[in-house]
């Protein structure tokens, strides 16, 4: 079984790196071949994860013994979740992008850096070491590059080009920052195995030196305010496939990054720090909020509904409570699920309509696409914490969590902060209920509805990706008990090693 | 089929098994939504599905009753099993059954199941009728939720869901502009007042370390002594969402304007979930109420100024649907009092036992103002007066849904306000601040309830000569039933003689025989099917004989005490207000005793007092916020972007330096190197 922590991240990647060079060649791969070719391996690597997931096979060798770093591939409650999460949505990304594959470029060029960026995520939630996480970190970035800049959004070349680039320096800016805090704790340390770092414990005050640079570097990623800037941007141009991808694989690293190299291996660092991450998370949530009250893209809402919601994310993995943290790993999934269908159901609608600007005046989706309208429904539903939907526990468990901090973190503070994360849940309503009222309920004044028009409908894989992606929002918020189970066992160990 | 392996116990109809009959009544309404949308594509097989398993919910709930009564009852059944969130906080997610929740279960379930009888025949063209009977479902699953729920994050869960599904009712029509408002704000305005809903949650759930009703009430009680801010700050974080959903003050406005929904949904919203609540919730928690004071008076001023408030613009609407409306607001607010008036340790029977009165008789009441409304094609007062003498057939219905609004022995809405109000009485002579202003306030209402019920009953059973004329010819426009008011009639009708016949007799005169043929077909028509009129009749017998409830075990009320005196007053006052209310409404055109009301009075009162404009003042600012943010990121973004330019601006001005002279570090180098060459012979 140890074959499969091998298949999963590297089939999609050999196979990514062979559709994106046998494009090069004289006889280009054919739009089909290389359909079929990611189907296939994202479905072997779905399999291989799931069978991670339950066998929970460990693979450990030694790599660059100077450094310390071995190859560690192995899986525990924290990153099982995010695991299957990735390569689900791997599958579903590629079902997706066979229908609607946006041009400039060939498809080969296409499908191969998705799976490139999905190989990447999973290699990055398999690794047990900080400098292979950083490489994996590494490895989606270019692919995710190409897709944003080379497929993105056609009606302004300059802006896609501007987006891309903007992603890249920021994303780059952030992992060296990484690399920095990694190189830090793994000479200190004598290894870069997380159990190692976690095992190695620097002075207080060096650990919040090294904690505020991760934290800058991995706030990058997650995103963090005020460092978030390229997010809007990217997933603004970002192709439907590439805005997934992007929201359920590219900030989960971000946060998964949070929890295994900053809050276990720097507690001292993390409990001084904590009041000012999550005073900026909080200004994220409600920042988020407005944004969106006003927003006129469709798409760019979205992407800053998605700052507000990894605002939540960091006020539960600050809040230093096992509550908190529980909260922050559900909500973390809850986020991938429900931006992933936002993401698709709006980028189908961006690709029907021909803009996502708001203040057209169309007629009411809810008469002319039931199937799209259902699926937008349940995602701002769940996008706004309802209850019954995956967004709902997290939110509600983070503001429980911010209300009683653990360790010796300001308890006053942590309060007002709860308080005005529960002010941005309303404003997550309002701007969901706004998107509602002006694309789900239409602008009619009067008359009779307009009819059904099946046609332009979802049909065959968008339903599909749509479909499934609601099942899981609904499954989620109704069963919240097995996500739960699965991430407790390695939160109460990571609570106790680190001192609470 | 359990009867066989003594899993079933006969004498206490207690039930072995993992599935209890109080997950049922739960899971049945929530299994409507699923199916329907899963399964059926036509309204027909729709409403079998809807219709079929909400009969299997009340059923359920009446399994519940049996089975509670007999004591077999499980008291705590679980659901989807504990969350692990770690040692030291426990989340059960146990529901809780006992007498006063399983009663409001069973009320809950037949509503619910009237409601869907009748909505086939309201929205029997509609095509969206799948998607309310759906909804319909998904609300009375929430609300069951909410009035099972023994844990404090499963009533949160309830509590959401309902808002979602009455902003989907609400907004059902949705090609109406009005509609959509109405439901934005109705799920704005209950959403708002939710806010500190979560952390009063989280500091009674977090101080017992559990989220379990019963853990919560007994670590709050013992500690109540200690912890006295503590607790009151809770409570009034709960108090402030239970207005919201209950549309007390101050945010009453949302409710009125929610009859822009169809009227089944406002009649279940009204009747027995939504807005009752948070009579459950408080109820559920009426223990700890009796130990915060500053929370039971909170409590009794906001329900008392709701409740007055609202008697009098219920009186003063020039729609009869808003009276309804209005009318609610005012009951609930009773039913609240009923909580803060309780004497200590006893329960919250009192509330719940108006509430199960005021479920009966307000859906009644709805329900028949929905056939109405279908007949006259409106609902203000022009279109629906006189509507009872010419539809006899719905005037015994609704006058006992008004006599149990207004309370007249022995109407269900008699006893449970009665009850009500002798224990204010009570209270006050003790001393109890809460219970002299909840008693003179509920003075008041007695009155105002007598005064609108009877103005509403006179306008319905008024009967002029123009009225039968122009209720031929009413303008037939479902879809815009809200605003054709009087003054579009008169624009859209052909113009009459001061007689109201027609002028220009040759375009709208049709054989007189032909009229009425036409008038009997609509007649036929414009009924709804038997199953619905059999829960209407249903509902109206509740209506009457539902006060019997109180002597059974199931209500832990004291009725052997009656306050002859108070109750003997208080009839003959409302006598006398009736009476004046039929003095006032003689002469009038529609038989309305408010028409004696200046007309900017009732203008004002229609709008309700304009506190609609006050929220959009809150709100602006939150807007003109959102922009200022949205400039800001603006002036951050266009930063970040400027800084890989400035980062090739320098690169270039450092590029400079090397490409227009390429010497000039060679020659530095050189020189440095003479110098370091020159230094060592030197100093050597």
């Amino acid at each position: 079984m140890v074959a499969a922590l091998l298949v999963a991240p590297l089939a999609p990647i050999v196979a990514g790196l062979a559709l994106v060079v046998g494009d090069r060649s004289a006889r280009a791969v054919s739009r089909h071949t290389a359909y079929i070719v990611s189907l296939v391996v994202t479905v072997l690597a779905l399999l291989a994860c799931v069978v991670i997931a339950v066998q929970r096979p460990v693979l450990d060798r030694q790599w660059v013994p100077e450094i310390g770093m071995r190859l560690h591939l192995a899986v525990d409650g924290i990153s099982v979740p995010l695991l299957l999460m990735t390569a689900a949505v791997g599958v579903l990304v590629v079902l997706h992008a066979r229908h609607e594959q946006p041009e400039g470029g060939t498809p080969a060029t296409f499908f191969g850096c998705l799976l490139l960026v999905i190989g990447g995520g999973i290699a990055s939630f398999l690794v047990q070491d900080a400098i292979s996480f950083f490489v994996a970190f590494e490895v989606v970035l270019v692919p995710m590059w190409v897709l944003i800049g080379r497929f993105g959004d056609r009606r302004d070349a300059r802006e896609r080009s501007r987006a891309a680039n903007t992603f890249v320096l920021y994303t780059v800016l952030g992992s060296t920052l990484m690399l920095v805090g990694i190189l830090t704790m793994t000479f200190a340390a004598g290894t870069s195995d997380f159990a190692g770092l976690a095992a190695h414990r620097l002075p207080a005050g060096q650990q919040t030196a090294v904690a505020l640079i991760l934290l800058i570097g991995l706030g990058i990623k997650v995103p963090m305010w005020p460092l978030h800037s390229w997010l809007p941007r990217a997933h603004t141009v970002a192709p439907t496939a590439g805005s997934m991808l992007l929201a359920a694989v590219l900030l989960k690293m971000g946060t998964y990054g949070l929890v295994r190299l900053v809050i276990a291996p720097l507690p001292d660092g993390v409990q001084r720090l904590a009041p000012y991450v999550a005073t900026l998370a909080v200004i994220g949530i409600i920042w988020g909020g407005l944004v969106c009250l006003v927003e006129r893209s469709l798409k760019r809402l979205v992407a800053w509904s998605s700052v507000a919601h990894m605002g939540f994310v960091l006020l539960g993995l600050m809040s230093g409570t096992a509550i908190g943290l529980q909260a922050a790993l559900y909500a973390n999934i809850a986020h991938g699920v429900i931006s992933a269908l936002l993401f698709a159901v709006v980028g189908g609608l961006k690709h029907r309509w021909g803009s996502d600007d708001l203040d057209t005046v169309r007629r009411s989706l809810r008469d002319i696409s039931p199937r799209l309208s259902l699926a937008l429904v349940i995602g701002f539903a769940a996008s706004m914490g309802l209850p019954g939907l995956a967004g709902f526990w997290g939110e509600v468990l983070a503001i429980f969590g911010a209300w009683s901090p653990g360790g010796d973190r300001p308890l006053g503070w942590f309060r007002v902060l709860a308080a005005v994360a529960s002010v941005g849940a309303v404003l997550a309503a309002a701007y969901a209920l706004r998107v509602l009222r002006i694309v789900w309920q239409g602008r009619a004044e009067g008359g009779a509805p307009p009819a059904a028009e099946p046609e332009t409908d979802a049909h065959g894989n968008e339903w599909l990706v749509a479909g499934a992606l609601s099942v899981a929002a609904i499954a989620l918020g109704v069963v919240p008990v097995v996500l739960l189970h699965t991430t407790s066992d390695a939160v109460t160990h990571l609570m106790a090693v680190t001192g609470r | 089929m359990m009867l066989g392996d003594g899993r079933f116990d006969s004498s206490t109809l207690a039930l072995d098994f993992a599935l209890q009959p109080s997950h049922l009544v739960v899971l049945l309404p929530a299994a409507i939504p699923v199916l329907v949308i899963l399964l059926t594509r036509r309204s027909a097989a729709a409403f079998v599905v809807s219709a079929t398993l909400s009969f299997l919910g009340l059923a359920a709930a009446i399994a519940l009753l049996a089975q509670q009564a007999r004591g077999g009852a499980v008291a705590s059944p679980g659901t989807i099993g504990q969350l692990p969130v770690g040692p030291g906080f426990s989340i059960p997610l146990h529901l809780q059954v006992d007498r006063l929740s399983v009663l409001v279960a069973v009320a809950v379930g037949l509503v619910s199941w009237a409601v869907q009888l009748f909505t086939r025949w309201y929205l029997y063209s509609d095509p969206r009728y799948r998607q309310f009977a759906a909804t319909v479902g998904l609300f009375t699953a929430a609300m069951q939720l909410v009035v099972l729920s023994g844990d404090l994050l499963l009533t949160l869960i309830g509590w959401e869901l309902m808002g979602w599904c009455s902003y989907l009712l609400i907004g059902h029509e949705s090609e109406r502009s009005k509609a959509r408002r109405a439901a934005y704000k109705a799920f704005l305005v209950t959403r708002i007042a939710d806010t500190p809903l979560v952390i009063g949650l989280a500091i009674l759930a977090l101080g017992a370390r559990s989220t379990d009703l019963g853990v919560v009430v007994t670590h709050w009680t013992h500690a109540a002594a200690h912890h006295h801010t503590a607790l009151a700050a809770a409570l009034l974080c709960l108090i402030c969402a239970v207005a919201g959903k209950s549309a007390q003050v101050p945010f009453q406005d949302w409710l009125p304007d929610a009859m822009e929904g169809p009227t089944p949904a406002s009649a279940l919203i009204h009747a027995a979930t939504m807005v009752a609540a948070g009579t459950v919730v408080l109820g559920k928690l009426v223990a700890l109420l009796e130990l915060s004071d500053p929370a039971r008076l909170v409590l009794t001023i906001v329900a008392s100024v709701s409740m007055v408030g609202a008697g009098v613009l219920a009186f003063l609407q020039h729609d009869l649907k808003r009276l309804l409306a209005w009318s609610t607001v005012s009951q609930v607010a009773l039913m609240l009092l009923g909580l803060a008036v309780v004497t200590p340790r006893a329960g919250a029977d009192l509330g719940i036992a108006h509430l199960l009165s005021h479920a009966m008789f307000k859906a009644l009441l709805f329900l028949m103002m929905g056939w109405l409304s279908v007949l006259v094609a409106g609902t203000t007062v022009e279109r629906l007066s006189g509507v009872l003498s010419k539809y006899p057939g719905c005037r015994r219905m609704v006058g006992i849904g008004l006599l149990a609004l207004a309370g007249v022995p022995p109407f269900a809405g008699f006893v449970s306000k009665d009850l009500i109000i002798d224990q204010a009485a009570r209270g006050g002579i003790d001393g109890d601040t809460s219970a002299r202003i909840a008693f003179a306030a509920l003075a008041c209402v007695v009155l105002l309830t007598a005064a609108y019920s009877m103005r509403m009953w006179l306008i319905l059973i008024h009967r002029t000569g123009a009225q039968r004329v122009q209720a031929l010819e009413v303008v037939e426009d479902s879809y815009a039933v809200q605003e054709v008011g009087i003054v579009d009639m008169l624009v859209g009708l052909p113009p009459v003689d001061q007689h109201g016949r027609p002028i220009d007799g040759a375009v709208a005169q049709p054989a007189p025989i032909a009229e009425v043929e036409e008038e009997d077909d609509l007649l036929v028509h414009q009924q709804p099917g038997g199953g619905a009129r059999f829960g209407l009749q249903l509902l109206a017998l509740l209506s009457v004989v539902g006060g019997l409830l109180i002597f059974s075990p199931m209500l832990d009320v004291d009725w052997k005490h009656p306050n002859g005196w108070l109750i003997g007053a208080g009839l003959l006052l409302m006598g006398a207000v009736a009476l004046l209310v039929r003095m006032m409404s003689v002469g009038t055109v529609y038989g309305d005793a408010a028409a004696r009301v200046p007309v900017f009075v009732r203008a004002a009162a229609s709008r309700g007092f304009d506190v609609d404009r006050i929220y959009v003042a809150v709100v602006r600012p939150v807007v003109g916020l959102a922009h200022v943010v949205t400039r800001l990121e603006g002036r951050l973004d266009a930063g970040v972007q400027r800084l890989p330019e400035a980062s090739a601006a320098l690169a270039r001005r450092t590029a400079r330096l090397h490409t227009h002279r390429p010497t000039t570090g060679l020659l530095a180098v050189s020189v440095g190197l003479v110098a370091v060459g020159l230094m060592g012979v030197i100093l050597w």
